[in-house]
């Protein structure tokens, strides 16, 4: 992989994580589809992909660093306490609870879902799919709402601290969805939030915070493959700054976009990039 | 739901979570249970089983009774 090419999977992949679009559909279908030579197989691809995550994990971390103090403080008292008396106890508690399922199966099914999938074909399809997913979650939220204006419409939903535990559960769940290729993490976990009655601003800073010791811990646990498989560190850290950078960017206009945005677009986005992935695979264009 | 025997339940649960935690980091359990296929330490198994270790603790405290 030259460093042009690293650069540009850094970018993609910082702006494609956050955004429901699924960066890890972009990162099997754009190399395709600009006939790069490189292996997404290579010994060396795993540890590149690690350190971008980091540099998306540490993005998040920035942009929610005082949501974190108190989340980080509120585990430790309530876990004491055995009890949650304030909303930073049990957003807490609620991330714990959630997190624990998208572990569960990142740990151990995975490496085996991503094996069966990655394949530009089925990541365009799945990407499909994934389009035709954020429609039906709006759809099915605007069955709930009242209303004429968007901030009318919202007002009736709640913060991210007022999910329920077993909503809270099922939404991290779905974050196995991601594995893959082509569904986007960040669109199921907000799509489930906005199930769950969660406004859209809530549902994506939730679906943020989940995300961030997910990849974080995903990231770390990868990084000693860095320094054993010969990677050209230099170049991947920068790439990986870029996609921090890049990540940051999207956490700050997707906070605002979710304000009274939907996930409509992303999801028209998501079926017409399919489709024109799938034309240009199968057209060998 | 408060209950002395669920807390000792999950407190059990969160020492087993440990000994399979511990067990991963030394190599000790089978690769059938694991997506590698080499025997021998799998830390990121063994992470999982400590955060679910301290999940299983924190749920115990939150199923005992309190007594104020």
């Amino acid at each position: 992989m030259s460093l042009v090419q690293a650069l540009f999977m850094g970018l993609l992949q910082g702006a494609s994580e956050l955004f429901p679009v699924s960066s890890l559909g972009h990162a099997v279908l754009v190399p395709s589809l600009l006939h790069w030579s490189f292996k997404q197989s290579d010994p060396s691809f795993v540890p590149f992909l690690v350190l971008l995550h980091l540099g998306t994990a540490s993005a998040l971390l920035v942009v929610y660093r005082n949501d974190w103090v108190a989340i980080i403080r509120g585990f430790f008292t309530a876990a004491l306490a055995g009890q949650m008396r304030n909303d930073s106890e049990r957003l807490a508690m609620l991330l714990l609870v959630g997190t624990i399922p998208a572990a569960v199966l990142g740990v151990f099914l995975e490496n085996r879902i991503k094996s069966l999938f990655a394949s530009p074909y089925a990541a365009a399809a799945f990407l499909i799919a994934n389009g035709v997913l954020m429609l039906a979650f709006e759809v099915l939220r605007r069955r709930r709402e009242h209303g004429t204006s968007r901030e009318e419409q919202e007002s009736h939903f709640a913060q991210a601290e007022r999910i329920s535990f077993p909503a809270a559960a099922i939404v991290g769940a779905c974050q196995a969805l991601a594995f893959l290729p082509g569904i986007s993490r960040s669109g199921v976990t907000i799509g489930g939030g906005l199930l769950a009655g969660l406004r859209h601003q809530e549902a994506a800073r939730f679906s943020f915070l989940l995300a961030t010791p997910t990849i974080l811990g995903a990231g770390v646990v990868e990084v000693p493959q860095l320094f054993s498989s010969g990677v050209p560190l230099g170049e991947y850290v920068l790439a990986a700054v870029l996609a921090g950078i890049a990540a940051y960017a999207s956490a700050r206009f997707l906070i605002g976009y979710f304000r009274s945005g939907r996930l409509d677009p992303y999801g028209l986005y998501c079926i017409a990039a399919g489709l024109v992935s799938l034309a240009l695979l199968h057209f060998g264009l | 739901m408060k209950s002395n025997g669920v807390a000792v339940v999950l407190g059990i649960l969160g020492v087993l979570f440990i000994v399979a935690a511990v067990l991963y980091v030394i190599g000790g359990i089978l690769p059938t249970f694991t997506s590698s296929s080499s025997a021998g330490p799998h830390y990121k198994h063994a992470i999982l089983f400590a955060v679910l270790a301290v999940a299983s603790f924190v749920a115990a405290n939150f199923a005992r009774p309190r007594t104020v």
